[in-house]
């Protein structure tokens, strides 16, 4: 998945600077976006949730809202359903407001329920199904539904008797059941084991691949990362980052290679494996990379004669973490 | 509209379909009027006016409306809130509204049936005998005037959470049914309880039915007091949907 994106141009990322990450994507290019978001203020009390957050997203993107909790994802998945009013700012959904798109039926949830299972208690999951598609004009006929979700066996079930990875799909049923065109998860994958994640997921691709549109929350960055076509990392109520998943992690998770070397040659270093960036100093190099093993082993290879050789950086979380802890950091976003 | 119908037709069938709420709703009324029946010599006459079998099927479909819309609105209400499903329902294209709407809507439904069993209770063991036009009368009143009742189930519903919504449904019971006259004849009852039956909308309720056979006609001062109930109890209503709509939680 990386290695389709690399050829992406890599930002310049700075050791001491946060790292501004790229929006390579959705970036206001398109003239009808499935959604808009403009400097959107929403408050707890005194508790400032979203603080000026700006956000488009393109249709038939699938983008990933990444953040610790409490960041302000669920915030913003309110706004965009039309569940919460901005204080500030303008919200727009498929062209108009986000009430509007829910009551004409183009968009499906899955929300968060905490330890309900977001299901109507004491009935079988099958009248579940069939009481929400009527709901809508035109609903998805109900085997596709069904298959999608892989709720086949579960239909004879009652709600309330569902794992709580059961209850996920059978939720995500009710996401889709009007055949919507877009469509917010809320950290749709929180009560799952890893093998049904990895088969919600698949389900969630070959959703995404008919042209509908995909806003998800998530705090797994590995999610996001393999999902979303874009990654927008929210942290105290402010984009910190936008990008495809991608040049996000060669921004905040490629590793520095530092050695010194006699004659260094720029062209040569940089297209070594796995490297990003190269920065001379003299005979002092430093390369980012997104793999330090291939980029070392490359180097071995080629033949360059290096000493002093150090590999610094943080792990994917911990870039992570960095990132979202950098109190305040503006929304930096080249134009394309 | 189609999807409200379908919300709505949901929304009764399960009622319908829940043993424990059919085995309360109806269960309770007609035991206690089979129990209670030949609790006062026959020829009993309460509060001066009707016979005590009449009086009984009364309270008793007073009560059976009563506990139909505190378990119907009320339990359930709290539990759904609980699992996320109302929250969800809002992400469908059915109004906001419609949530509660179709609840108390429901409620009604299933009410109507209750008061009409414990009726026929009433006829087929009480021996009681009305002329068909007060039967219809009397039905169709006790029925409309369960409104409050069933503004009450959903906005208890509303405030409580799934814990404490059983608890606060049992002394609503007890309170609305015991101090309201309807096991006791408020006759029977100490000044001060008399008083304090005055300010409940099951004294009123029952009054209504009993004014109506006893030949007093339409007992206009109990149809003010349960119209103030339905109006108070559908304002708090909106108002609690207006807070909870603010907060993003219903």
């Amino acid at each position: 998945m990386v290695g389709a994106r690399e050829s992406l141009p890599a930002p310049a990322a700075r050791a001491t600077a946060p790292p501004a990450i790229l929006s390579a994507l959705g970036s206001g290019c398109s003239g009808d976006p499935a959604l808009r978001f403009e400097g959107v203020v929403r408050r707890y009390g005194q508790h400032v949730a979203l603080d000026h957050l700006n956000l488009e997203v393109a249709r038939g993107e699938t983008v990933a809202l990444l953040g610790p909790n409490g960041a302000g994802k669920s915030t913003t998945i309110s706004l965009l359903l039309g569940l919460l009013r901005p204080h500030a700012g303008c919200v727009e959904v498929l062209g108009t407001s986000p009430r509007r798109a829910v009551a004409q039926g183009r968009v499906g949830a899955m929300l968060q329920t905490g330890s309900g299972s977001g299901l109507p208690p004491g009935v079988k999951v099958a009248s579940a199904l069939h009481l929400v598609r009527r709901l809508y004009r035109h609903p998805a006929p109900f085997e596709a539904t069904v298959e999608r979700a892989g709720i086949g066996e579960l239909l004879g079930r009652q709600t309330h008797r569902l794992s709580g990875g059961q209850a996920q799909r059978v939720r995500f049923a009710v996401a889709i059941a009007g055949d919507p065109e877009l469509v917010f998860l809320d950290e749709p994958t929180a009560a799952m084991d890893v093998e049904s994640r990895r088969s919600f997921w698949r389900m969630m691709r070959q959703f995404g691949e008919e042209g509908r549109t995909i806003v998800f929350a998530t705090h797994h960055l590995q999610e996001a990362d393999q999902i979303a076509d874009r990654v927008v990392v929210v942290n105290r109520g402010q984009v910190v980052a936008n990008g495809p998943g991608a040049t996000l992690k060669a921004a905040v998770a490629s590793r520095q290679v530092r050695f010194v070397t006699g004659r260094p040659d720029e062209q040569l270093l940089d297209q070594l494996e796995g490297v990003t960036d190269v920065a001379l100093r003299g005979t002092c190099v430093t390369l980012n990379s997104l793999d330090a093993d291939a980029t070392i082993r490359a180097l071995v290879h080629r033949g360059v004669a290096f000493s002093d050789l150090e590999v610094t950086g943080a792990g994917l979380e911990e870039a992570f973490v960095a990132l979202t802890e950098c109190d305040r950091v503006p929304d930096k976003r080249r134009a394309p | 509209m189609s999807g409200l119908l379908a919300f709505g037709r949901f929304e009764v069938g399960r009622l319908l379909r829940s043993w424990k709420f059919l085995a309360i709703t109806v269960g309770f009324p007609v035991v206690f009027y089979m129990l209670f029946l030949h609790d006062q010599r026959p020829g009993t006459i309460v509060d001066g006016a009707v016979p005590w079998r009449v009086y009984l099927m009364v309270s008793m479909s007073s009560f059976g409306a009563l506990v139909a819309a505190l378990n119907a609105g009320g339990s359930r209400l709290s539990t759904e809130k609980a699992s996320g499903w109302a929250r969800q329902l809002r992400v469908t294209p059915i109004p906001a509204w419609s949530y509660v709407g179709t609840k108390v809507t429901a409620t009604m439904v299933v009410v109507f049936p209750v008061i009409v069993l414990v009726e026929l209770v009433g006829m087929a063991f009480g021996g009681v005998r009305l002329g068909a036009g007060t039967w219809i009368e009397l039905t169709v009143l006790m029925w409309v005037t369960a409104l409050p009742f069933a503004a009450l189930g959903v906005f208890v519903g509303f405030i409580v959470n799934a814990e404490t919504a059983y608890p606060v449904m049992t002394a609503l019971m007890f309170i609305l049914g015991y101090f309201g006259g309807l096991f006791n004849p408020v006759g029977h009852m100490s000044h001060a309880l008399q008083v304090a039956a005055r300010v409940l909308p099951s004294f009123h309720h029952a009054s209504l039915g009993l004014a109506l056979i006893d030949g007093k006609g339409f007992g206009v001062q109990h149809a003010l007091v349960l119209a103030a109930y339905a109006v108070v109890l559908s304002l708090a209503i909106i108002w609690k949907h207006r807070v909870e709509e603010s907060r993003g939680v219903a």
